[in-house]
């Protein structure tokens, strides 16, 4: 087996906030926790039967507990001089690499729970629409940050279309 | 109908427009007329539609009155809707104008809501004369303003007499590719430039004979044979169930049709010239349409072949280009611009791959295209999928093919239908590698270059896995290479060609 080309050398990804791993697992347990509790209840007042359906919610919950914190963890980016570097994934990986010059702009998301848990998620939009460079849960500064860094590079680097 | 006054432009007042060169321009007068009948026609279409589905009760009712008062309410009503749309119409059409400056195209329009567009010159990505039927036959045109911006990024400029419709483009055109235009000798100060048409050289007709051949060989053809050949035995053996199935197919069959129209009149008298101003396609049966690609408009090309084409090794050619989107063509809008040869031998494809490429950057460009279109492995020099891609990919791994040259990606996939796509090197917005759990055990990885929206979707399935994450960071370096070398927007000026008609005067 040859070396991974999804750690290519001289490159150092940065981790993404490990609150990302509080916020996702928070908004899958109110997802989940509410038809949970219900079938549960349904379950001690009406009839046993309904604890079959109450696993369902509670395996995929389990699941996610364990799932979570690795899909973050496989969260990186680098920052190079023209591009930004994205890896994700664990069972399907992918990497992109966006140059600055391609950019046409740049979002920045907070939900409520992001913004209790200090983290935004920044995007980074080109001409086309299969890029896929989505940075979820930064620190709300660093998001900021960069930001900033990625239209002021952009802007250096412009090269229209 | 209301005939222009001689031709001459209409001028209509000039307002404070946003640059002194710029002259606001109204809109041919007729199209408050044609506008209208187009209201009475939808609206007579609805109340149609919704008639038929209690066409008993409706005739019921109706019989209770006698015939001529029938007839003259539902003339009247005709009557008063025709005036509303056409004063409404009218109204639309004082309020609409246009103008052409030295930076920008200028369309401001609307009564209740006013819309004002202004698109800059260098960001035109295409520009479209489109001669809708009823327009044909009275010889007014839309003119089709396309930039980059999704899928509604267009001014769309209607109606125009066909001679000027051609005027506008050549000016759009014009001073998009940097040109000034001449004045005419002795004008007052401050009357519009002429721009002269671009001399164009025809490079490829579409003969008719080929046009049906193709279509008739086409996926969707037999598809539909297919289908037919599935249901009439099942229609048969059923009998009377089966005639109400049958019945309830007649929608399919008419969207069937639909398809098939569209691809023959896509197709139909289509020709593809070469000017200063760009490529040049047209075609259309009932409306016909004229569309202009600027020189470096073209993100990304498409060469494929359905299987029962290789008879006759026809290829089709398709782009991507910014503001074209995947749109399918509505009123004005025109259809399948991204096609720019329906179908045609291997040497005209190739022909018009040059057009659009100008340089493949390989030294024997002739080894290199034969090997992309139909060679397997490593023919050519392509980068293939190891054999360890036959367990996720049997059928079309030989096909799999990267191979990149100093000017472009060259991505080679499928058996069935053989596909060549080239993306230049400047024209990538970003890359990626993806990996599978099954690629990650046999080491490979999906290329894949994102290109603006559009038919064609760069895409190289399981190469090696450590070589496409090497080509990932080189073809990034080398992408930002090309674009630094890549000249200004104004392509006249770029390629040092002199404008023929203000060459003596000395450029600032």
């Amino acid at each position: 087996m040859t070396a991974d080309p999804f750690s290519p050398g001289g490159v150092v990804f940065r981790p993404v906030s490990g609150n990302l791993v509080t916020v996702r697992l928070i908004s899958a347990g109110l997802s989940l926790g509410i038809p949970l509790l219900a079938l549960a209840a349904l379950a001690v007042w009406v009839t046993p039967w309904f604890w079959l359906g109450a696993a369902v919610p509670l395996a995929l919950l389990l699941w996610l507990l364990w799932l979570v914190p690795r899909q973050v963890r496989a969260i990186g980016y680098a920052e190079a001089d023209d591009d930004l570097v994205i890896r994700r994934g664990i069972l399907f990986k992918s990497m992109s690499i966006v140059p600055y010059g391609r950019m046409q702009f740049v979002d920045v998301h907070q939900g409520p729970l992001d913004r209790h848990f200090g983290i935004s998620s920044v995007q980074l939009h080109t001409a086309s629409a299969s890029t896929d460079a989505t940075l979820p849960g930064l620190p709300a500064d660093e998001a900021s940050r960069l930001r900033d860094r990625l239209t002021a590079r952009g802007e250096a680097r412009l090269a229209g279309l | 109908m209301s005939e222009p006054a001689d031709g001459a432009v209409p001028t209509g007042e000039v307002e404070a427009p946003p640059e002194d060169s710029t002259i606001w321009r109204q809109v041919h007068p007729a199209t408050p007329l044609i506008n209208a009948w187009k209201a009475l026609g939808v609206l007579v279409a609805i109340v149609a539609f919704n008639m038929m589905e209690s066409i008993g009760a409706t005739l019921e009712l109706v019989s209770e009155f006698p015939v001529v008062w029938v007839v003259l309410a539902v003339a009247g009503a005709l009557v008063v809707v025709l005036l509303v749309a056409l004063g409404y119409s009218w109204l639309a059409w004082k309020r609409m104008r246009y103008a052409v400056g030295e930076d920008a195209v200028f369309h401001h329009q609307g009564i209740l809501f006013r819309s004002q567009r202004h698109a800059r010159l260098n960001r035109i990505q295409g520009v479209d004369i489109v001669r809708p039927l009823l327009g044909r036959l009275v010889g007014l045109a839309v003119v089709n303003i396309e930039t980059a911006g999704g899928a509604k990024s267009n001014v769309r400029i209607q109606f125009l007499k066909d001679d000027e419709a051609e005027r506008l483009r050549a000016e759009v055109l014009g001073r998009a590719a940097g040109l000034r235009g001449t004045t005419r000798p002795g004008a007052a100060p401050g009357e519009a430039p002429v721009f002269s048409q671009a001399p164009e050289r025809r490079v490829y007709a579409l003969p008719l004979g080929d046009l049906l051949l193709s279509v008739l060989l086409s996926p969707a053809a037999v598809t539909l044979v297919v289908l037919v050949l599935l249901l009439v035995p099942v229609g048969l053996l059923v009998g009377d169930a089966g005639w109400a199935a049958f019945f309830g197919l007649i929608p399919a069959a008419l969207a069937g049709f639909g398809l098939f129209y569209s691809q023959f009149d896509s197709g139909f008298n289509f020709t593809l010239a070469v000017s200063p101003d760009g490529i040049r396609l047209r075609h259309g049966l009932l409306s016909t349409q004229a569309q202009t690609l600027p020189p470096g408009r073209v993100q990304a090309v498409r060469l494929s072949q359905f299987l029962l084409w290789r008879v006759r090794d026809w290829w089709r050619v398709e782009v991507n280009v910014a503001g074209y989107g995947l749109d399918t063509g509505n009123n004005g809008v025109p259809s399948s611009r991204t096609v720019i040869m329906p179908v045609g031998g291997r040497a005209d494809a190739v022909n018009v791959l040059w057009l659009v490429l100008h340089d493949l950057g390989v030294d024997e460009p002739d080894t290199v295209i034969a090997a992309a279109l139909t060679g397997t492995l490593d023919d050519g020099g392509f980068l293939p999928s190891p054999p360890a891609a036959r367990w996720v990919d049997p059928l079309t791994w030989r096909r799999n093919g990267l191979l990149i040259t100093r000017t472009a990606l060259l991505m080679r996939r499928g058996r069935l239908t053989r596909t060549l796509t080239v993306v230049p090197h400047e024209r990538t917005q970003s890359l990626a590698i993806q990996q599978g759990p099954w690629e990650r055990r046999l080491g490979l990885a999906d290329l894949r270059a994102d290109s603006v929206p559009g038919p064609v979707r760069p895409v190289v399935p399981h190469l090696p896995a450590t070589l496409a994450g090497q080509v990932l960071f080189e073809q990034a370096a080398r992408a930002r290479a090309a674009r630094s070398k890549e000249g200004p927007e104004e392509w006249m000026r770029r390629v040092g060609v002199a404008d023929p008609e203000t060459a003596p005067e000395p450029e600032e």
